[in-house]
C-alpha cells in the first residue's frame, strides 16, 4: 500500500509538474521515479498514519499547480500538529517547480541519486527522526540545514531563489530560533531540494549515518552562509570579500533599489578615522564635487525623513518642496500656539501671582526634609543646598498638571533675591542671590529651592550663594 | 572629504525641566516687579512673557549645545542691552566648508522661521528644526498644562 501509494504519487508527481523542469535535472528526476518503485524499505510500515495522510494530501495538495500556496498550507499546518503533518507535506511536494538547476557535480549528482532512494516516507521518516532527535532546538532548522547542503553557492537563477530561500531561512532560522519563522523559509526550501529527493535523508537505517555525515557538512555550509547572512546583517555593509554570491542573492532579494550596494559602500564607515568612504555610483561623475554634493544631498534628505516623522500627518507627502511647506506651517503653527497660550496666561493671572514659591517649596521641602506636608516649612531649616534630586522635577510638574487646586501657604514674595542682570544672570553663568535679612525661613527655603533647581539645571553655571 | 556621519540626535529633556525652568523665568518676571510699571499694557506682559516662556525653552532644551538656543538666548540678551557669553566646552572649529555654497533659496523660509537659521548648512539646518519643533511642542504641553491649572483654579 505505502509503494502504490507512493507511485500514485510519483506519477502525479512527474505529469502534473514534473515535466516542465527541463534544465539540469534530467539526473535527478529519472533516478528518482526509478528508485522510487524500487523502495519498499521497513520505515514506510512506522508511518502509516503519515502515508495515509499523505495520500490524502497527496491528492488534494498534488493537484494544484501552485506550489507556493499548497506549501504554505502544508507548512503552515506543520507547526500546530507536530511530527506527523511534516513529513507527508514536505514528502508530497516532490518535483518542485522551481526545481533548481543542481549542478553537475558528480558528487552533488552521487548524493542525489542516493537520496532519490527513499520515497517520501523514509524522507518523511528520516525527518521525523531528525525532529525527534532535536526537539527542543528547532527542528526545523535540520531539514533547512541538510536541504541547505544541495545549494551550493553558485548556480543559475532558480538556484539563486533556492539558495535565497535557503538563506532566507537560515537567516530566519539563526535570527530566530522559532518555529513558526522557520516554516516558510524551510518550505521554500524544502521546495527545491526535493526534486533532489529530499534535502536531507537517506533510507531510514542505512541514511542516518550518511545523513548525519551530510548533515554535518550542510550545517557547516549554512553555519557560513549564515554567518554570512548575520554579518551582512548586522553590519550593515556588505564586504565584497565575503561570500561574494550570497551577498549579491541578497541585494537582490532586498527590495532596496539599485544604489544599494554603493550605499552600504558609502556606509562601511571607517569611524576610527571619522570618515566615510563614499564611492561613485556606477554610471555617475566621479568628480569629487559631484561626489560631495550627493552626500550633501542625501543627508539632507535623512534629516528630511526625519522631519517626516516628527510633523504629524506628513507620511503621505513626498519632495522635498512640500514637505519644506509642511515642515513651515507646523513650526509656525507651533510658535501661534505659545503666543496664544501667553496670551492667555497673562490674562489668567494678570498679578502673576502664581503660588509658584509655595508650590516649588513645597515639593522641595516634601523631597528634602521628608516631613508631613502638615508643615510644609519647617522653621530650622538650614539653608541647605542640596543637588535636587530628578524626582523633584517630577513632583513640580505633577503638581501642577493636577490642576493646582491647593496652594499650600501661599507665600508672596516676602525674599528679596537680586539676581544679577535679571533673569539673563543665568546667561553669564553667575548668580549672585542675596538674600535680605530678616529672610522668613519658609522664604529662603523656597529661594534654596528655586536656587538649587537652577543650580541643578544648569550645570555649567557658577552660582554664589551669600546668605 | 565627508565628515563622520553620526546619528542624528534630537533628545529633548523632559516636560519637567521645560516647566521648571519657565516657572522659574514667570516668577522672576514677578520679582522684577516687571507688571506694575505703568505702561503695563496686556500687551507688554504678552510680549514678557512670551520672551520668557521662549528664553526658558531654550535653556532647558540645551543651553548652550543648540545653535538655536544659542541664538534665541543672544537675540534675548541683546534686546536687554546685556552682552551674553558663551563658555564653549569644546572647541567647535567653524570653517567655511565649500558645501556652504547652498542654494540660497533653499529653506529660505524655514531659516527666516528658526532662530539663527541663516548661518547654518541646510543640512544643519534640518537638525536643528528638529530638535527645535520637539522644544516648541513641548513648551506648548508644559504652558496649556499651567493655563489650565490656573484657570481651573
Amino acid at each position: 500500500m505505502d509503494v502504490s501509494e507512493k507511485d500514485e504519487l510519483r506519477n502525479g508527481d512527474t505529469t502534473a509538474n514534473y515535466d516542465d523542469e527541463s534544465a539540469n535535472n534530467n539526473n535527478p528526476p529519472p533516478d528518482w521515479r526509478v528508485s522510487g518503485s524500487n523502495q519498499v524499505s521497513a520505515p514506510n510500515d512506522s508511518y502509516p498514519p503519515e502515508n495515509q495522510m499523505m495520500d490524502s494530501f497527496g491528492q488534494t495538495l498534488w493537484g494544484n499547480n501552485n506550489m507556493d500556496r499548497s506549501l504554505e498550507m502544508g507548512w503552515n499546518l506543520l507547526p500546530p500538529k507536530g511530527n506527523g503533518m511534516f513529513l507527508p507535506n514536505a514528502s508530497s511536494f516532490l518535483p518542485p517547480p522551481s526545481m533548481a538547476q543542481f549542478p553537475a557535480d558528480s558528487g552533488f549528482i552521487e548524493r542525489a541519486a542516493r537520496f532519490s532512494l527513499f520515497s517520501g516516507g523514509s524522507f518523511s521518516d528520516m525527518m521525523n527522526h531528525h525532529h525527534q532527535q532535536q526537539q527542543q532546538q528547532q527542528p526545523l532548522g535540520n531539514p533547512t540545514e541538510s536541504i541547505g547542503l544541495f545549494l551550493p553557492s553558485n548556480v543559475g537563477v532558480a538556484h539563486n531563489d533556492a539558495s535565497a530561500a535557503m538563506k532566507e531561512s537560515n537567516v530566519v532560522r539563526s535570527s530566530e530560533q522559532g518555529n513558526k519563522q522557520n516554516v516558510p523559509g524551510s518550505g521554500n526550501v524544502s521546495e527545491d531540494t526535493q526534486s533532489s529527493g529530499g534535502g536531507g535523508g537517506n533510507g531510514q537505517k542505512g541514511g542516518e549515518a550518511s545523513s548525519k555525515g551530510f548533515d554535518s557538512k550542510k550545517r557547516k555550509r549554512n553555519r557560513q552562509s549564515s554567518e554570512a547572512g548575520q554579518s551582512h546583517r548586522s553590519q550593515q555593509s556588505e564586504e565584497e570579500a565575503d561570500n561574494n554570491g550570497d551577498k549579491k542573492r541578497n541585494d537582490e532579494q532586498s527590495p532596496k533599489s539599485q544604489g544599494n550596494k554603493t550605499n552600504s559602500g558609502k556606509q562601511t564607515s571607517d569611524p576610527k578615522d571619522g570618515y566615510i568612504h563614499v564611492r561613485a555610483r556606477r554610471g555617475q561623475a566621479t568628480n569629487s564635487h559631484s561626489l560631495a554634493e550627493r552626500v550633501r544631498r542625501e543627508k539632507i534628505s535623512e534629516r528630511m525623513k526625519f522631519l517626516q516623522d516628527l510633523v504629524p500627518g506628513c507620511n503621505k507627502v513626498t519632495g522635498k518642496a512640500v514637505m519644506l511647506d509642511e515642515i513651515i506651517n507646523y513650526v509656525q503653527s507651533l510658535q501661534r500656539q505659545v503666543e496664544f497660550l501667553s496670551m492667555k496666561l497673562a490674562t489668567v493671572n494678570p498679578q502673576m501671582d502664581f503660588n509658584l514659591e509655595g508650590l516649588l517649596a513645597k515639593d522641595a521641602l516634601q523631597l528634602r526634609a521628608g516631613t508631613s506636608s502638615a508643615t510644609p516649612f519647617p522653621q530650622n531649616m538650614p539653608m541647605v543646598y542640596p543637588p535636587l534630586p530628578h524626582g523633584f522635577m517630577q513632583q513640580t510638574l505633577s503638581s501642577m498638571g493636577r490642576n493646582i487646586s491647593s496652594p499650600l501657604s501661599p507665600i508672596n514674595g516676602g525674599y528679596k533675591r537680586q539676581e544679577a542682570n535679571g533673569w539673563e544672570g543665568d546667561l553669564q553663568n553667575v548668580i549672585q542671590i542675596n538674600y535680605g535679612a530678616g529672610d522668613v525661613p519658609p522664604d529662603s527655603q523656597a529661594a534654596a529651592a528655586a536656587a538649587a533647581a537652577t543650580a541643578a539645571s544648569l550645570p555649567s553655571s557658577n552660582m554664589k550663594v551669600e546668605p | 572629504m565627508a565628515s563622520a556621519d553620526k546619528p542624528i540626535n534630537t533628545d529633548v529633556p523632559e516636560k519637567d525641566v521645560f516647566a521648571l525652568h519657565f516657572l522659574q523665568s514667570l516668577s522672576n518676571l514677578r520679582r522684577q516687579n516687571a507688571f506694575n510699571s505703568p505702561d503695563d499694557t496686556t500687551n507688554n506682559r504678552v510680549k514678557k512673557i512670551k520672551k520668557a516662556a521662549y528664553v526658558s525653552m531654550a535653556r532647558a532644551a540645551g543651553g548652550t549645545n543648540r545653535l538655536w538656543s544659542r541664538a534665541l538666548l543672544r537675540r534675548a540678551a541683546k534686546e536687554n542691552n546685556k552682552v551674553v557669553i558663551f563658555s564653549r566646552r569644546k572647541k567647535r572649529v567653524t570653517w567655511l566648508r565649500r558645501s556652504n555654497r547652498r542654494d540660497p533659496v533653499d529653506a529660505e523660509r524655514l531659516r527666516n522661521l528658526l532662530p539663527g537659521g541663516g548661518a547654518m548648512e541646510t543640512s544643519k539646518l534640518m537638525e536643528e528644526t528638529a530638535h527645535y519643533i520637539k522644544c516648541l511642542s513641548m513648551q506648548v504641553k508644559v504652558m496649556q498644562c499651567l493655563v489650565d491649572g490656573l484657570s481651573a483654579k
